[in-house]
């Protein structure tokens, strides 16, 4: 008796907890709810513009089109905005799968943690989420048709956010990273800017296709020939916007960025291009992938001045160098001639030198200097938070290895 | 036959004890203490350490329960007193932990606002532990040690991979008064050495007991300082507006990018074992009015006890930040008194009784 009152017992327990955890069992009308899986925030008349791409289930898929449907909303605060577009489309919009903020390009001059802040309190929508601004309004970007995808907010997050190991040519950065960085000593963030290219003409932004440093990431490889010209849409990310206090104050070039990676995430997979490097009598460009590579950023206060010292260190391989007499096979992990390790290491301390100077041009401490000085030198930290920019010391040790 | 053994007080502490610190306790510490919420949290677990020293060796010897203790130490009227007291402190104590998992569930499980029906089992629950023996909550740890352990080795694994632990540094650098301050505003979740008090003379106490039990305390306040450093190593600058730190803490991680939620299974563990935690109070609240007004109607303190939190669930809850800045602000000085100073003071007490009793023979 006593064995089966437990057993009951523990039975109500459970079934009580389904209850409690449930969540409904996840039961929503779909009729009423739409599934955003992005978001385009504009600023326009004083008030915020928000645009939500929806993922509509549909019967069929003959249609491609069929597949996306937009939704704005306008209101004086980014939540009332998103609130207005529920009200006029009586769809309850489930932001629980968007993983995607595209910022307009008229926002980069006012303070977009007055936006971006709201998707870090809310719980409606996950502050993993990506952020990243347009070249342009922010609900153009997001209504372009693209041959990648059907939605083209899928596209853009294909080329944000790669798999490891591919290349790591955009600074990506995500909502909770953006406004710890805002709130944070440093108060600087980065995130990438979506510059939209078109196929047909081969690239939508000449000054751009000049300066490929890392040319896997291209999506124009990709491009489907028979696609009409409407829909021969592609993005490119690689360019980085820094943000000083939430406004917008300088752009880091993709050769740049590529460099940013580099010293502050890890770039194994990425190829670098390297130009004019002798070789026998001529000079070639090659392309080497990084197999492997070591970073930090170490910051020492003196009395005089801060040091910081940059070490990067890559193992790299040759993936391709158009020689018109070259005999070896590139599937073996040659070794790298001199030069061409002596022209890389170059290339890299150019640019890393050039990031240090942006970084004091600009005023956003991307490089997290503040930030570091605070944590590992506390002693000297009221000494040199105002001015720290301009006591720098920079050391920059790089390091490119090959096959021995 | 006492109703617990050395092995479920043991379990106990690692079941119970670190998990009601993980929902909003971190951030309400980080909005003072900073990068320095784990030295808080610290504090509060030493000053619980030193409580938890004198109990242990009150329960060593101890034949007479904690409300039996109390009779003979102080008389039948001034053991009434002190149980009072105790009955205010866990009414207390209860109102945050239950509010702070009603919002948790309300927020984060569910998308639209669910009817507070949801909610009513835990308070179902709790109503069918307060019938219960002490042994229950032996019961209960030697299966819930286990659920709140890979709960949170689940949690705080998959939050590793995106943690930057230097965010915690400089140590000390927020100042000391910000870190007490910290602290004096954790003591609500804090004082769980004043459970083991009640368990006085309701355990076996085996070879090497104490040890044990002071190693599973302290495997429960690793778990809290770890959890609490993960946590600000996750939300650094932005940790003090992370109220459901829990459900965010593991999202970031690449693999759960690509899988999808799966962290929530370590969640829903921790969830689960928190309800338990959250009965504890009750528990000892229905005991203590039962004692107190000498009721013997078995369903009469529980009804009291479970109606009086429902009431402020359901009817109180618009006033539920004004109870949050009361309790962490103004309650604080009494959970001291009744957490660790009266325990210390009642254990010294107890062990000068029973060595006097065993004295006399």
């Amino acid at each position: 008796m006593r064995l089966k009152r437990a057993k009951a017992m523990m039975i109500s327990v459970l079934l009580l907890f389904t209850f409690f955890f449930s969540n409904d069992f996840g039961l929503i009308d779909v009729e009423k709810t739409s599934i955003v899986t992005a978001i385009a925030i504009d600023y326009e008349n004083q008030k915020y513009l928000v645009t939500a791409q929806v993922a509509v289930p549909e019967a069929t898929d003959t249609n491609t089109e069929n597949q996306k449907a937009q939704l704005s909303g306008k209101g004086n605060t980014v939540g009332e905005a998103i609130k207005d577009l529920g009200d006029l489309s009586g769809w309850f919009p489930k932001l629980a799968f968007c993983n995607l903020i595209i910022l307009g390009n008229g926002l980069k001059d006012q303070n977009v943690v007055r936006i971006l802040d709201y998707f870090a309190k809310t719980l409606r929508l996950q502050d993993s989420a990506l952020v990243a601004l347009a070249d342009k309004n922010a609900k153009e970007i997001l209504s372009l048709s693209t041959p990648l995808d059907n939605i083209s907010s899928f596209a853009i997050q294909k080329i944000l956010f790669k798999a490891s190991g591919f290349d790591n040519d955009v600074a990506r950065t995500d909502i909770k990273t953006f406004c710890a960085g805002y709130y944070s000593p440093n108060s600087s963030g980065f995130m990438p800017i979506i510059k939209v290219i078109s196929a047909d003409s081969g690239s939508g932004n000449e000054g751009e296709k000049a300066d490929n440093s890392s040319s896997s990431s291209s999506q124009k490889n990709q491009t489907s020939q028979g696609s009409n010209s409407d829909s021969n849409n592609l993005f490119d990310a690689r360019t980085t916007a820094l943000f000083k206090d939430g406004k917008m104050v300088g752009e880091l070039s993709p050769d740049l960025t590529v460099a940013f990676n580099a010293i502050n995430t890890s770039i194994a997979g990425t190829s670098l291009a390297v130009k004019n490097v002798p070789y026998n009598d001529q000079e070639c460009n090659y392309l080497l992938t990084v197999l492997n590579d070591k970073n930090s950023i170490k910051v020492k206060a003196t009395e005089n001045d801060v040091e910081v010292n940059i070490s990067l260190s890559l193992f790299c391989k040759v993936s391709d160098v158009d020689a018109t007499d070259s005999g070896q096979s590139l599937s073996a992990n040659l070794p790298l001639s001199k030069p061409l390790i002596e022209k890389t290491k170059t290339m890299l301390v150019n640019n890393i030198t050039q990031l240090i100077n942006t970084s004091v041009q600009t005023g956003c401490d991307f490089l997290k200097i503040k930030e570091k000085l605070y944590r590992f030198n506390y002693s000297k930290y009221s000494l040199y938070k105002d001015n720290f920019l301009s006591k720098l010391k920079v050391k920059i040790d790089a390091d490119v290895r090959g096959q021995r | 036959m006492k109703q617990l053994k050395t092995r479920q007080v043991c379990f106990f502490l690692i079941a119970f004890l670190p998990i009601t610190k993980f929902f909003s306790l971190p951030s309400i510490i980080a909005s003072h203490a900073n990068e320095d919420l784990w030295i808080s949290a610290l504090l509060c677990l030493v000053l619980d350490f030193i409580t938890l020293i004198p109990i242990v060796i009150a329960c060593r010897n101890a034949n007479k329960n904690f409300f039996e203790l109390l009779e003979d130490c102080l008389g039948r009227a001034g053991a009434k007193i002190v149980a009072v007291f105790y009955l205010i402190f866990f009414f207390v104590k209860t109102i945050l932990p239950i509010n702070e998992q009603k919002d948790y569930i309300e927020f984060t499980l569910y998308t639209l606002k669910p009817t507070v029906i949801y909610f009513l089992p835990l308070f179902l629950l709790a109503f069918y532990i307060c019938f219960k023996k002490l042994r229950v909550f032996g019961r209960l740890s030697d299966i819930f040690w286990m659920v709140t352990l890979n709960g949170f080795i689940a949690l705080i694994a998959l939050s590793i991979p995106n943690a930057d632990f230097s965010a915690v540094l400089p140590i000390g650098a927020r100042g000391f008064s910000n870190v007490i301050k910290g602290s004096f505003r954790a003591f609500n979740w804090f004082n769980d050495c004043v459970f083991i008090m009640f368990f006085i003379g309701n355990f076996d106490y085996d070879k090497k007991a104490g040890l044990k039990i002071f190693l599973s305390f302290a495997l429960g306040a690793v778990m809290v300082v770890v959890f609490m450093i993960t946590f600000y190593a996750i939300f650094s600058s932005i940790a003090f507006r992370q109220r459901f730190a829990l459900t965010e803490m593991s999202k970031y991680t690449t693999v759960i990018s690509n899988l999808g939620r799966f962290d929530y299974i370590g969640i829903f563990m921790i969830l689960f074992s928190n309800v338990f935690a959250l009965c504890l109070p009750f528990y000892f609240s229905s005991k203590l009015l039962k004692y107190i007004f000498n009721i013997n109607r078995l369903w009469v303190a529980p009804t009291i006890t479970v109606l009086s939190q429902l009431f402020i669930v359901l009817f109180l809850y618009e006033f539920s930040v004004t109870f949050e800045r009361v309790i962490t602000n103004y309650f604080s000085f009494y959970f001291i008194l009744l957490g660790n100073i009266l325990p210390i003071i009642l254990s010294i007490i107890f062990i000068r009784r029973t060595k006097y009793a065993i004295k006399k023979g």
